[in-house]
């Protein structure tokens, strides 16, 4: 369960101080699908960013799974990061450099698995995205709905609580969008919490909650059925 | 785990910049090693002891102006004077200076004729009082005697018929026992007989890059000349506070000639191997100069390198990577650099060694210092390296959200 209570994240510069989250209050139960909405500068990557504790909040308080996250130094949220969370990146973000294999094996290497359970982890996370026929193949080789398919499979070889995805579709054309909101609802209906930050308005419906930002607070918060999404 | 394959790969799809970069390591280090070599090999000939009592020894030039001069007498009376002087030892006159880059040589041989072979030596022509006066030890044979002592006139090639040798000079003529050449004739001017009868533990000639360097003979020749040089060694501490007394003394016995160059066999040693110095300091700053421009080059190959990959080191961060885990991963990478580097620069380090062993007759480098070479490189690298990979694990893991 992720809760956050009156949060806020203020950006401070020389001259000015932007209040990028305000009082921002939520609760994400797990198996909850959340798509989180919200204009241009609303603050909902600084909300993913905090939620994914890739950023600091200035106030308020954060439980993960139980643990205050404002109590953990720089090591300690890398380790949650890694054992907690899956990211799925708009643009995918994997390693130019690095077959998939080793792609999805990133994320493992930083959590200490052995070789074999790596290799079992990696196989199976790319036959779960369709994909462990190219595993020798570069991310450049692949289609964009086929890459954030690799970036889904490293983000879920770790097991992750949640699945956090920053506009996972907006780099991809419609149909490619439809497949990779097809696998993130297969895998949401398989247990993993997932919080998805999308314009799509259309995106967002299918997911079973949906939330609104606007000027760094929650505004509108819609409960969206199961069975209306099926 | 240190993502030694994953760095590799990773490696192999971005060859020319780590490239360039191993190969500059590989010339740093191939130079380093040898010029360390040089350096070392300059050290070792500087250091090697003169024989003389150089702290407590120094030598002036008498030159002779005036006429009717009778110099056997004259010579006579200064050495007296000198010798008798409170705080000297001893004194003598001699017609080269060790290590002061000119000098007489001539060559002993086993048997008489001009078709033999001959073993090539400095000359110093000295009295019964060199050994006392130069501070050499005579290990074996004896002392010239005052008898022993003769006159050589200018132009003479007449050679007296006793010698006293190096150690050195006399392991070059009885390889298997030096100790052989006492009381043994040897040929000198190819016909004149001249008979060892001691041994010197050392004294080097002249030329300090003559690779006979050891090899030095003193003859009992007085010199009957309107130009000498005295040659004289004080009570230990007081070689500073005699060397203007001596001069005084000389000057002012005689008005009628010009003491000149009185100086210090340090400083003899000092002009002597300043060549040796200079390029000692020049190679230094070679490897200095090299070391700081690929430290450089690694500093600015990995800053190109995290700049590039801002965004994929936030990635890392996000994947859960720690800040050590991503120091670590560019230490590794420039670890492995460095160790592709090493390699080649060892290659070429022995090359050149093969080649400057060939060429100038210098002996192989050695492991130890192609050791340190490798070690020092790589330190060097993980140096460089380490305020680039601290820049790279500062990145925010929000960077992966970001436009980079």
């Amino acid at each position: 369960m992720l809760v956050m209570k009156n949060i806020n994240k203020i950006f401070q510069t020389e001259d000015i101080q932007t209040h990028a989250l305000r009082d921002f209050n939520l609760t994400v139960n797990e198996g909850d699908f959340l798509s989180v909405t919200g204009p241009s500068g609303s603050g909902k990557t600084t909300f993913l960013n905090i939620a994914g504790l890739l950023e600091t909040y200035t106030n308020g308080d954060f439980l993960l799974d139980g643990k205050d996250v404002g109590s953990l130094n720089d090591n300690g949220r890398s380790k949650m990061r890694n054992e907690k969370i899956g990211f799925v990146f708009q643009s995918f973000n994997l390693i130019p450099d690095l077959n998939l294999f080793d792609n999805v094996d990133v994320p493992l290497r930083y959590r200490g698995f052995n070789a074999k359970e790596r290799k079992e982890r990696i196989e199976a996370n790319l036959e779960r995205v369709g994909l462990a026929s190219r595993m020798k193949h570069l991310p450049s080789q692949l289609s964009g709905g086929q890459q954030q398919r690799v970036a889904i499979a490293r983000a879920l070889a770790t097991d992750p609580r949640f699945l956090l995805a920053d506009e996972p579709t907006g780099n991809l054309d419609s149909e490619m969008a439809k497949g990779v909101m097809s696998l993130l609802e297969e895998i949401n209906q398989q247990g993993t919490t997932i919080i998805m930050v999308t314009h799509d308005a259309e995106l967002a419906q299918r997911a079973t909650r949906t939330i609104q930002v606007k000027d760094g607070r929650v505004s509108e918060l819609e409960i969206v059925s199961a069975q209306a999404i099926a | 785990m240190l993502e030694i394959g994953l760095i590799l790969r990773a490696l192999m799809r971005n060859k020319i910049g780590a490239l360039l970069i191993a190969l500059q390591i590989a010339l740093t280090l191939a130079i380093m090693v040898n010029a360390i070599f040089m350096i070392q090999d300059r050290n070792q000939q500087m250091l090697r002891e003169s024989g003389l009592d150089e702290t407590n020894t120094f030598y002036l030039t008498n030159t002779i102006f005036g006429n009717d001069y009778n110099n056997k007498v004259h010579l006579q009376t200064d050495l007296h004077a000198i010798r008798n002087t409170p705080g000297i030892i001893d004194a003598i006159q001699i017609n080269a200076i060790p290590l002061s880059g000119g000098g007489w040589s001539m060559a002993l041989q086993h048997e008489p004729g001009d078709d033999k072979d001959t073993i090539g030596s400095a000359v110093y022509m000295v009295d019964d009082h060199a050994l006392n006066a130069l501070g050499v030890e005579l290990i074996a044979g004896e002392n010239f005697t005052a008898q022993d002592i003769q006159w050589r006139e200018e132009g003479t090639s007449k050679w007296p018929p006793k010698t006293i040798i190096t150690k050195a000079f006399a392991e070059q003529l009885y390889p298997d026992n030096w100790q052989l050449a006492i009381g043994k004739t040897f040929y000198i001017s190819q016909t004149q007989p001249i008979q060892i009868i001691g041994v010197m533990k050392a004294l080097q000639a002249p030329w300090n890059g003559w690779t006979g360097v050891e090899r030095s003979m003193l003859v009992p020749f007085q010199m009957e000349s309107k130009n000498s040089r005295y040659f004289i060694r004080t009570e230990p501490g007081r070689r500073d506070e005699m060397m203007p007394i001596i001069e005084k003394l000389l000057a002012e016995s005689d008005k009628e000639r010009i003491i000149r160059r009185v100086t210090t066999l340090e400083e003899t040693r000092k002009r002597s191997y300043r060549q040796q110095n200079a390029t000692n300091k020049i190679l230094t700053t070679v490897i200095i100069t090299l070391t700081l421009i690929t430290g450089f080059g690694i500093v600015g190959l990995a800053i190109f390198s995290i700049n590039r990959r801002t965004k994929q080191i936030g990635t890392r961060r996000a994947l859960g990577a720690t800040q050590w885990q991503v120091m670590r991963y560019f230490m590794v990478e420039n670890f492995m650099i460095s160790a592709i580097g090493v390699i080649i620069g060892v290659i070429g380090a022995i090359a050149i060694n093969m080649w400057l062993v060939s060429t100038f007759s210098l002996s192989p480098i050695s492991f130890d210092l192609i050791l340190f070479g490798v070690i020092s490189l790589f330190f060097v690298g993980q140096l460089a390296v380490l305020y680039p990979a601290r820049r790279a694990a500062k990145i925010s893991p929000a960077t992966a959200t970001r436009t980079v």
